[in-house]
């Protein structure tokens, strides 16, 4: 075992890990954030992103020893249901979630998008959301929800 | 399994001398490998904490790239925009944007997949590769490198990169089954000197045809020194399809690769020649 230092959602937490643990399983086997979900497992479908020193990353694909002394945001972190952050409540309001397993990686590659470009052209929104896959809505309600999100936090 | 996270390439040398342990770079690939079984490192010598290897600069006419340096970070360098096209447009393809956050150009080269996005680019480029073990230091041109097996000794580690800097214009295209998250199924990266309407010095360097990504020497002399226009574009083309024949043989692949081939060249050399493009 390893000891690491992390900040997880503004809390400073010390775990203990396996060298082979991955960072997704920290999270939700010994942090209980069942929000990040396991999708392909694979880096494939971003279901499992999160906001690692401002930069998103599939958490399927990082050792949990890697993000040692890292910030990370999950979607915990991220408004809740009394005050949702802009792109939740744009994503509600579009109908852009169904069965909502891909949700919590969207609304964090979304966040991180407008934390860093508060205008994103439609481009930027479409790359930005690239590694995210979902396999219900057909992504369009998704795009328009960011958009959305982006042009309320201009007024 | 033991993991050591060093936070000086010294240190890092030394314990992949006494540990037997495998080097960890991002991890993009590494992780998954473990995972399936395919790698069963004795432990981890994880290089994300020394940030010296994560410098891109420019130093004497050249441009240096730290093995740590990630596909984001190397994408959004306006240094390497300027002086190292091709492998700046490599970096907006390869995989998706949480995969260019975490996943390095050193790891690309350790990991030496056939598809790797990052090498046809630095190939072309001319890039050699600085490799550092206890003993010392080794610089060698990556084609050099990419001809031994295996590729690098236990303890060796890839410290970067280092692209000379002589007005040379560069492009890269790659063909995959979609535009985010695909794995080249072909790519082609091109180098050239102008020198007036006469291109020197070509280099032209191919992925994922083949077991690693290569440069083809010959097609590079064909091309160089001569005028550039449409009689040699369409040369270029018959040839390069000619080596794709040869490398791929009778593999599944090939009727559909040696024919995409002249697309994606085309397409390589398009921020070349724009005309050249359609």
């Amino acid at each position: 075992m390893i000891e690491i230092k992390l900040v997880v959602n503004e809390k400073p937490y010390n775990l203990n890990v396996e060298p082979s643990e991955r960072l997704i399983d920290a999270l939700r086997n010994r942090l209980g954030l069942l929000g990040t979900k396991e999708g392909c497992g694979e880096g494939e479908c971003g279901a499992c992103t999160i906001i690692m020193d401002g930069k998103t990353v599939n958490s399927c694909l990082v050792l949990a020893a890697q993000a040692n002394g890292s910030v990370l945001t999950t979607i915990e972190g991220v408004g809740n249901r009394r005050s949702p952050h802009p792109v939740q409540k744009a994503f509600v309001e579009v109908g852009a979630v169904q069965c909502g397993f891909c949700t919590p990686g969207m609304v964090l590659s979304a966040k991180n998008l407008l934390d860093k470009n508060s205008h994103p052209s439609e481009s930027e929104i479409g790359v930005a959301m690239s590694g995210n896959l979902c396999r219900c809505t057909g992504y369009d309600k998704i795009l328009r929800a960011v958009k959305i999100a982006a042009e309320e936090g201009k007024q | 399994m033991k993991y050591f996270q060093p936070q000086s390439v010294e240190e890092a040398l030394e314990l992949a001398y006494t540990s037997e342990a495998t080097f960890l770079a991002g991890g993009t690939d590494l992780v998954l490998h473990m995972r399936t079984g395919k790698v069963q490192p004795l432990g981890l010598i994880d290089l994300g904490k020394i940030s010296v290897l994560r410098e891109i600069k420019e130093i004497e006419g050249s441009l240096e790239i730290g093995s740590m340096a990630t596909f984001a970070e190397l994408g959004k360098s306006e240094l390497v925009f300027r002086k190292a096209h091709a492998l700046w447009q490599a970096c907006q393809t390869m995989g998706s944007p949480q995969i260019r956050n975490q996943a390095t150009i050193g790891g690309n080269l350790g990991n030496c997949s056939p598809a790797a996005d990052g090498l046809p680019a630095l190939l072309a480029l001319g890039a050699e590769v600085c490799l550092s073990t206890k003993a010392g230091n080794e610089i060698l041109p990556l084609e050099s490198l990419l001809s031994r097996t295996p590729l690098l000794e236990q303890g060796t580690l890839i410290r970067g990169f280092r692209i000379p800097i002589n007005g040379q214009k560069s492009g890269f295209a790659k063909l995959g089954r979609r535009k985010a998250l695909a794995i080249a199924r072909l790519s082609v990266a091109v180098s050239v000197e102008m020198n007036g309407s006469r291109i020197d010095n070509v280099r032209v360097a191919l992925g994922a045809v083949g077991r690693r990504a290569f440069l083809s020497e010959a097609l590079g002399q064909e091309l160089s020194g001569q005028e550039l226009n449409n009689e040699l574009l369409e040369k270029g083309v018959l040839e390069v399809q000619r080596i794709v024949r040869e490398a791929l043989g009778t593999r599944a692949s090939a009727p559909y690769k040696r024919v995409a081939v002249a697309g994606v060249f085309r397409e390589a050399l398009a921020t070349i020649i724009p005309e050249g493009g359609k």
